[in-house]
């Protein structure tokens, strides 16, 4: 009997279908080639061939698109947001609309042509965080944005591109997205019952129970979720209760890498590099102004969500927001525990 | 500088690709390609599924055997099972339940290689009168209270078979999306006491240029907040909440309209696959059916969805609808 499961955050079911189930190893990803390593954009010594940088981590004394940076953060060159021009909302008939306001940058996570990010080391990693969050900061000031989604699309079929460089991309929106309050919505209303973070009886559950823990580090941890919408998805968390990803220290972003690199060594070696989308969930700006509850900080929870794409999503998906994943979390989770990285 | 738009109804934004649209030929896409095989879809392979729950017959002809011009199976890989009840619980946090509901497989045509384009008009409405068959049929479960209908057509838009099939799903709770969308709609109503697609379809009829094909009891037009490029909704013009209740005399109209709209979708997008849903009030009486309006939602899968969109639920829309529409309505039939 197929198995109806429930996201206890937003609300969402998912079906666990049993019948067609496979087994974990049956999840099999065919390699995509891509350019050669000479025609990548991105690599040190090809500054020029992509847009002036906005940032970058780099020793001092160096300069600006100058080939000795570790992280570079550069504008997207197909933007779905434009940067210039003031916010203007309008309604036509019975539709509202408003100018394509918003920032889409593209943060280059090494120097060296590398594809996937678990290959990079855990230092490596955690200079990336350092520069989403140095990227989050600075467009926090922009008092135009609501929002600034941080993601990965990693391969061809998760809507990544050809070039296989390590990367991944920052987007400021001028509202907060319906996902995103989905979620935000959902804490709360648990909290405001339970006076607890949901987050943090998930955490406190998941280590009880133990069946779907991936991974457990001092401060984090990787669990599939119960309601795992693919096969595969793995959630990181933080032990520790902050609903935002900016704040957390030196320690903590190094740990972060740290996690960050097993789990995605374990996708790859395990399932063959596999194609996949991560997400970062975290507060939206406030800037302490109101339109934010004040609860926030006690209600919400910064993770991270990973989506391997080994399944395609069809009508039944598209139609009723139900997914079918032709795999438990339990069976997911014990794979990857074993995958030895 | 690029749009966003609101819908109206689920209150989702979309990013509107306005400066650099993208043209039919800028898309890269998997083209759905025949591999053959054995088909337990085709002629003589009656045994291979499940027996026949309805079909649609020559005269004289059994059951589970070949004279059927549309025929409707269990799944054989059912994402939900018919037996038993509802049991819900909960597990420490989190909640679950059994997986109760039918999933059936209609097949649309005796032909392998046909898809809608290549039928006949009366071939159409021939299935699109046993969708409703079907979905009359299974609304009499009480268990159940929404009926799913939706075709995916090719392996990258997800369908697992290449024989020309639609799927019906009923389930034991209206799922979150069509729920969103019912809310929605009856909030406009308690707030206007008209219905939002009524207001829509009077809209469209007016101004847009985003209308594609209309004909006496449906209007095919790129909504304008489409979340793919290319995305279209076949709309009744009568109002209407359950498609299930269509009346006889609509059907070839709606035969007509749906073979019209993929056929000019296909000739844009030659070896295209698809997706379509159709969107319709919960039955046996869960939930908000005032102000709600049935209609088809038809996606080409021409893009990949990737890691803003599912963060988000913001859809990026790189051709917006208007330019689609003026490539639709070009297009031949």
């Amino acid at each position: 009997m197929p198995e109806l499961r429930k996201d206890p955050i937003i609300g969402r079911w998912v079906i666990i279908s049993t019948e067609r189930a496979k087994r974990p190893d049956q999840f099999t990803t065919r390699a995509q080639g891509g350019p050669p390593e000479k025609d990548c954009p991105f690599c040190a010594g090809k500054e020029s061939h992509a847009p002036a940088e906005i940032y970058a981590l780099r020793p001092e004394h160096s300069r600006a698109n100058a080939p000795d940076w570790e992280v570079r953060v550069v504008p997207s060159i197909a933007p779905f947001l434009r940067i210039e021009g003031e916010l203007e909302r309008k309604g036509e008939g019975l539709y509202d609309l408003m100018n394509g306001i918003g920032a889409h940058e593209i943060v280059i996570e090494c120097n060296k042509h590398v594809d996937n990010m678990g290959d990079l080391s855990q230092e490596q990693i955690a200079k990336v965080m350092n520069v989403y969050i140095a990227r989050m900061r600075d467009l926090e000031k922009d008092e135009r944005f609501k929002y600034v989604l941080v993601f990965k699309n990693q391969g061809w079929s998760a809507g990544g591109g050809r070039v296989k460089h390590s990367r991944s991309q920052l987007i400021a929106t001028p509202v907060n997205p319906k996902r995103v309050k989905e979620e935000l919505v959902g804490a709360r209303q648990y909290y405001e019952y339970h006076e607890r973070c949901i987050f943090c009886d998930l955490i406190q559950q998941e280590l009880e129970v133990k069946e779907r823990l991936v991974l457990e580090t001092e401060n984090f941890i990787a669990v599939a979720p119960f309601a795992a919408r693919f096969p595969f998805e793995v959630w990181i968390l933080p032990k520790k209760h902050s609903c935002d990803f900016t704040s957390i220290d030196a320690e903590m972003r190094l740990g972060l890498g740290g996690i960050m690199k097993k789990v995605l060594a374990k996708l790859e070696k395990g399932l063959n590099n596999p194609p996949y989308n991560y997400i970062l969930h975290t507060a939206p700006f406030r800037r302490g102004k109101a339109g934010y509850w004040k609860s926030i900080d006690y209600d919400y929870h910064w993770h991270i969500e990973i989506m391997p794409r080994l399944t395609r999503v069809a009508g039944f998906e598209w139609g009723t927001g139900f997914y079918i994943c032709p795999l438990a979390p339990e069976a997911a989770a014990k794979f990857l525990r074993e995958v030895e990285v | 500088m690029p749009e966003l738009r609101r819908d109206p109804i689920v209150g989702r934004w979309v990013i509107v690709d306005t400066d650099h649209p993208n043209h039919p030929k800028d898309y890269e896409y998997e083209p759905h390609r025949s591999h053959g095989g054995v088909c337990p879809f085709c002629y003589g392979n009656e045994a291979m599924t499940p027996p026949e729950i309805d079909a649609v017959r020559e005269p004289n002809t059994h059951p589970n055997t070949p004279g059927w011009q549309v025929r409707v199976v269990a799944n054989k890989f059912p994402a939900l099972q018919i037996e038993g009840e509802l049991e819900k619980r909960g597990l420490g946090l989190y909640d679950m339940s059994n997986g109760v509901g039918a999933h059936e497989v209609l097949i649309e045509t005796p032909y392998h290689n046909k898809d809608i384009p290549d039928l006949l008009n009366s071939e159409i409405e021939s299935f699109l009168s046993l969708y409703c068959r079907r979905a009359l049929d299974l609304a009499k479960d009480k268990r159940f209270k929404y009926i799913m209908v939706f075709k995916n057509f090719g392996a990258a838009a997800g369908a697992s078979l290449e024989h020309p099939h639609t799927q019906m799903v009923a389930l034991p709770m209206v799922p979150k999306n069509a729920n969103e969308e019912i809310k929605g709609a009856h909030n406009y109503f308690e707030y206007r006491d008209r219905c939002i697609f009524c207001d829509m379809i009077r809209q469209e009829t007016q101004d847009s240029g985003r209308v594609v094909l209309e004909n006496q009891h449906f209007i095919c037009f790129c909504p304008f907040v489409s979340r793919f490029p290319f995305e279209i909704w076949i709309v009744p013009k009568k109002h209407n909440g359950l498609f299930c209740h269509m009346p006889a005399e609509e059907i070839p109209s709606l035969a007509a309209i749906l073979k019209g709209a993929i056929t000019k979708m296909k000739a844009l997008f030659p070896n295209l696959s698809y997706n379509f849903l159709i969107h319709s009030s919960p039955v046996n009486g869960d939930g908000h059916t005032d102000g709600y309006h049935w209609h088809i939602e038809f996606m080409p899968k021409i893009t990949r969805v990737a890691g803003f969109e599912w963060g988000t639920g913001f859809y990026i829309v790189s051709t917006p609808p208007e330019l689609a529409a003026e490539y639709l309505k070009k297009a031949k039939i």
